[in-house]
């Protein structure tokens, strides 16, 4: 399922829990890893304009390419030892390399080379490096934080094709043999159904919504699902079902949500909700 | 934030967001230049406090580089006619203009030769006792080496050191308590020195610039500043360690690490070469000649600056080229552009208007006052640039100094100038932070958590030695 992973660690945020997830993965899916190490360009940026002005240019230069040189000693020193105790004593074979640049940027241009079946990054809300591959890659991109649970949450909604997401889960629950809840949330405050092709419909009334809804969730229930349709904001009733369940992992889907609170635009809901979520998030774009 | 290139010699905004403020900064100066004059305020003054916001949104966004801003500032004044042009430049006859650029080319003598690096490492070497202990040396190692050349060029020099210190030991970013606390004491050491003398911020002789422009002048010699500062340094100094030691308890005991990581780079660094004796002789002197002799009856700060100097091109130490290379010259124009607004605030008569406006609502309560000034500048510092913080705030402390009994300017503007270097919660807050945040050592969350404390605990410091030590002890 998961042949090829690409892990892409920042130098701005470095968790050992997602290198454990990565060998549980690639043990389980008998994946290749490689392990990208990204010397963030934002953060040298961002230390470089702030010395402007106190500091002259050679300096700023002389800096920077400390920075990066102890950046990579990090990498080599650390991640990767890291990462050989991970991988190696369970025979999992791994490539690593080290790469200057922004972290979105450098990761699409690594997926470009190579095929790649799963991304599987950490996530942190105050770095700041840029999280716009959420939104721009088509490879599932799984975003792991400490959870304990041993199951899966699943959402499915009237803002999403609800095609991959529940075959995904199945498979996943399956392999991993996590309990599989799923979810299908009628999103009130953007009333559109979106189809099979990710196309979105003209507004709808809440009770065809509601209809559709009831339509996907006796199928599922057919399959022996554990299913729940519910209706309210996408990114509030998640996090709620979310907390009851404790779920090891959430599956979320190609959601194209395009209105919130007060019917105002909303943009990154994919970056919202890994925000807001203390459980790892399996986007299944 | 602004996207901008210097280095070629021309700047470019890359942002629409950056002209958007640029063009609100303009508005607001426009706004305050046609609209009535309110009683009490000359239409000049009125001009002034639109150039004081301007500058303030300026600094804070930095669409434009900062010194840019400064000589906006400066060449403002004669268009708008608020101060005549021979006035304005003639800021830049104050000595600590030149006592800038003397202790400038010192600290580059110092970088060129890494007597700095030495100096570190061997004052490294005497904390090796316990992790602890370790993070105190880091600590002080910084603060006193800001007492002697600029805090970000410190913060520069140590993220190497300890981070290669952090690599030997096998201490993982992030997840470590002693890499956090190892790159925070960096950061804060930086900060918490450079406010000890002269030399750590430039903050600190725009503050003694303007102060000597006063009229009757206050003239701060070096060890007059160090007679102000220092205790606000000893105290703050283990305060903050200790706080740091609390937010994130060390998990190590092991120590042997480091010792084995500085040991092995004191012997990369060799022997002390003939050079890097000569630029420690002439930096001991020049320092010795500041404490004892920078008053004005003597020599003054700027002419001991300037002859140490000139001793390290007689001695080829250092030539045009090192000067060059390790003098920004920017922060000279910011340094106009700051002395020319306070001037120009506190001639216009606008200062003293902005003082009866705020203080008719908080009171004349000198300690409330004290502390109002202490938390507005740690706040602002915080956001924006520290020179631009203490630049903004100077000429309204010191005109709150003139309107409210109980306050002199002396202690106005030195609790704006010490409080300038308290920038502690945010990484956009100094060099120094965003230096050692690079390291991936601390998240933005730790520097927030550990940075919050500390500044509380400084708050509580400067009140307590401003009210006691200045205020009541040494009468200013």
């Amino acid at each position: 399922m998961f042949k090829n992973i690409l892990v892409p660690i920042s130098s701005e945020y470095y968790s050992k829990g997602l290198l454990e997830r990565t060998a549980f993965l690639a043990e389980k899916f008998k994946s290749r890893i490689n392990l990208i190490y990204i010397i963030e360009e934002k953060v040298l940026n961002q230390t470089g304009k702030l010395s402007n002005g106190y500091r002259t240019s050679d300096e700023i230069a002389e800096t920077k390419k400390d920075i990066i040189r102890e950046q990579k000693l990090t990498a080599d020193n650390i991640i990767f030892d890291d990462a050989k105790y991970y991988f190696k004593r369970k025979h999992i074979p791994f490539e690593e390399k080290i790469s200057e640049g922004e972290f979105s940027s450098v990761i699409k241009r690594e997926t470009n080379k190579k095929d790649y079946n799963l991304i599987l990054m950490g996530f942190e809300k105050e770095c700041f490096l840029n999280y716009r591959l959420l939104d721009e890659l088509d490879i599932p991109i799984w975003i792991q934080s400490k959870g304990e649970g041993k199951s899966i949450l699943s959402v499915c909604s009237n803002l999403a094709p609800n095609q991959k997401v529940p075959e995904v889960s199945i498979k996943l629950s399956k392999l991993l043999g996590w309990d599989l809840n799923m979810l299908y949330v009628v999103d009130i405050e953007d009333s559109v159904q979106v189809d099979k092709n990710g196309k979105r419909s003209d507004k709808k009334p809440e009770r065809d919504l509601l209809f559709n809804g009831q339509n996907f969730v006796d199928d599922m229930k057919n399959k022996g699902i554990n299913i729940k349709l519910v209706r309210g904001s996408l990114e509030k009733v998640t996090l709620k079902a979310a907390e009851e369940i404790n779920p090891n992992l959430i599956i979320v889907g190609r959601e194209q949500k395009k209105k919130g609170v007060l019917g105002l635009p909303i943009k990154h809901l994919k970056r919202k909700l890994a925000e807001k979520c203390k459980y790892s998030l399996l986007f299944v774009n | 934030m602004h996207k901008n290139n210097i280095s070629n010699g021309k700047f470019t905004i890359s942002k629409y967001s950056n002209i958007i403020f640029i063009i609100i900064a303009f508005l607001i100066l426009a706004i305050f230049y046609f609209i009535p004059t309110p009683d009490g305020l000359t239409h000049s003054g009125q001009v002034m406090i639109g150039i004081l916001i301007m500058a303030a949104i300026l600094w804070i966004i930095e669409p434009i580089p900062l010194a840019v801003t400064g000589l906006l500032i400066m060449i403002i004044q004669p268009i708008m006619h608020v101060l005549p042009p021979d006035e304005v430049f003639s800021s830049f006859g104050n000595q600590a203009i030149f006592f800038l650029v003397g202790a400038f080319i010192i600290a580059g003598a110092i970088e060129k030769h890494g007597l700095h690096k030495r100096i570190a490492l061997r004052f490294l070497g005497k904390f090796e006792k316990s992790p602890r202990i370790f993070t105190f040396g880091i600590m002080s190692s910084c603060a006193f080496l800001s007492f002697a050349m600029p805090a970000h060029g410190v913060a520069a020099l140590f993220l190497p050191i300890v981070v290669s210190i952090l690599i030997a030991m096998k201490i993982t970013p992030r997840q470590s308590n002693f890499g956090k606390v190892s790159m925070l004491c960096v950061a804060y050491g930086c900060s918490i020195g450079s406010i000890g003398t002269l030399i750590g911020g430039a903050r600190n002789p725009l503050t003694i610039g303007l102060l000597s422009d006063l009229t009757p002048p206050i003239n701060i010699t070096f060890f007059d500043w160090m007679i102000y500062s220092m205790p606000v340094v000893f105290i703050s100094l283990p305060l903050v360690w200790f706080i740091l030691q609390f937010s994130f308890p060390i998990e190590i005991k092991d120590i042997s690490g480091a010792k084995k990581e500085i040991k092995n780079q004191v012997n990369k660094a060799g022997k002390i070469s003939k050079k890097e004796t000569i630029v420690l002789i002439i930096l001991i002197i020049t320092i010795l000649l500041w404490i004892f002799f920078s008053s004005y009856q003597y020599l003054g700060l700027a002419v001991i600056a300037i002859l140490g100097s000139v001793f390290l091109f007689i001695t080829r130490t250092i030539n045009w080229n090192d000067v060059e290379k390790r003098v920004p010259w920017g922060i000279i124009l910011l340094y106009g552009g700051a002395i020319t607004l306070g001037i120009g605030i506190q001639k216009t008569g606008a200062g003293t208007w902005i003082v009866n406006a705020l203080f008719n609502t908080v009171g004349i309560n000198p300690y409330i006052v004290v502390l109002v000034i202490i938390v507005l500048t740690i706040l602002l510092t915080n956001i924006m640039s520290n020179i631009g913080a203490v630049a903004i705030l100077l000429p309204i402390g010191i005109a709150v100094a003139a309107e409210i009994p109980g306050i002199s300017p002396l202690l106005a503007a030195l609790i704006i100038a010490l409080c300038g270097g308290f920038a502690f919660m945010l990484v956009i807050a100094t060099p120094g932070n965003a230096i050692t945040y690079s390291s991936g050592y601390f998240s933005t969350k730790d520097l927030f958590k550990a940075g919050s404390l500390a500044n509380i605990a400084c708050i509580l410091v400067i009140f307590v030695v401003a009210t006691t030590y200045w205020m009541g002890f040494l009468g200013i």
